[in-house]
């Protein structure tokens, strides 16, 4: 029997797609009776797409220095920026 | 987050390649400054975009445009400086931050709190949380920070983070682990306390 801090574990390797049928069978018995580790489970995925979502878009200003700088390097006919 | 016209991307369309910056711009400069020198950020990144750019015509749709750039932010990374690069090779595994939280038996002594957000996008956004995770990142080791930009973030496979970190797959594992889970921590307490 998994305890809850093996579980810990077991719940992110599951999200990586590592574990076992075994594995993922003895961590799905867990979790259906332990409710501290199915809200952990939850939270985690919560928390995992937030991550996703960490970093805003770029600012206009920081969009055009890019810019500015792939127009500088490459200054050819092409070049539309 | 890739949404931008691929076909009008390919044929250098000035809004397109602007999409493209604005959406990855931000999430590229953090994942540049867990590998390079702070003072090198700027160059790496800029130096991303102008091979993005130059590349482009030649994108397959094999990855996503996320991932394809993160490879190319990586090499140049690795290209721009050595041996700063190499120093995220140093294991350092750090701290596990539910370490406390289980009695000996292994089981919950201090459980999940309930959190009153059950929005993605809220949870993280919100400034007093957003400056906590700035301070916990700026706390954690640097190879946790990078694992999180990395996987989390970037969405980057685990074969392509040992080689790009130089890190084996169980360090690897340990290291997102521990960075997660300091992440965690820290949302869970925010949620019931309302402080980092």
């Amino acid at each position: 029997m998994l305890s809850c801090k093996e579980v810990v574990v077991e719940i992110e390797r599951r999200l990586d797609g590592e574990l076992s049928w075994r594995a993922r069978m003895a961590l799905r018995m867990h979790l259906l009776m332990c409710r501290h580790c199915g809200r952990y489970e939850r939270q985690l995925k919560l928390l995992l797409a937030g991550l996703q979502r960490l970093h805003s878009p770029a600012t206009d200003a920081e969009v055009q220095q890019v810019l500015d700088a792939v127009n500088a390097a490459d200054p050819g006919p092409s070049s539309r920026l | 987050m890739d949404e931008v016209d691929l076909q009008k991307l390919q044929q250098q369309d000035q809004e397109a390649f602007a999409a493209l910056v604005r959406a990855h711009h931000r999430s590229l400069t953090a994942l540049a400054a867990t590998l390079v020198a702070s003072s090198d950020v700027d160059e790496v990144v800029q130096n991303t975009w102008v091979k993005a750019y130059g590349a482009i015509q030649k994108f397959e749709g094999r990855s996503t445009l996320r991932t394809w750039l993160t490879r190319i932010l990586v090499n140049e990374a690795k290209m721009h400086h050595r041996s700063q690069y190499r120093r995220l090779a140093v294991i350092e595994l750090g701290e596990d931050a539910l370490e406390g939280r289980f009695n000996d038996n292994g089981r919950w002594q201090q459980p999940p709190g309930r959190w009153s957000s059950d929005d993605p996008e809220a949870l993280l956004m919100e400034q007093d949380m957003a400056d906590c995770l700035e301070k916990t990142f700026a706390e954690m080791p640097e190879n946790q920070r990078a694992m999180i930009e990395m996987r989390d973030v970037q969405l980057m496979s685990f074969d392509d983070i040992c080689n790009d970190l130089n890190v084996s797959a169980s360090n690897a594992r340990v290291l997102l682990h521990r960075a997660r889970t300091a992440v965690y921590a820290l949302v869970d307490h925010y949620q019931e306390t309302g402080e980092c």
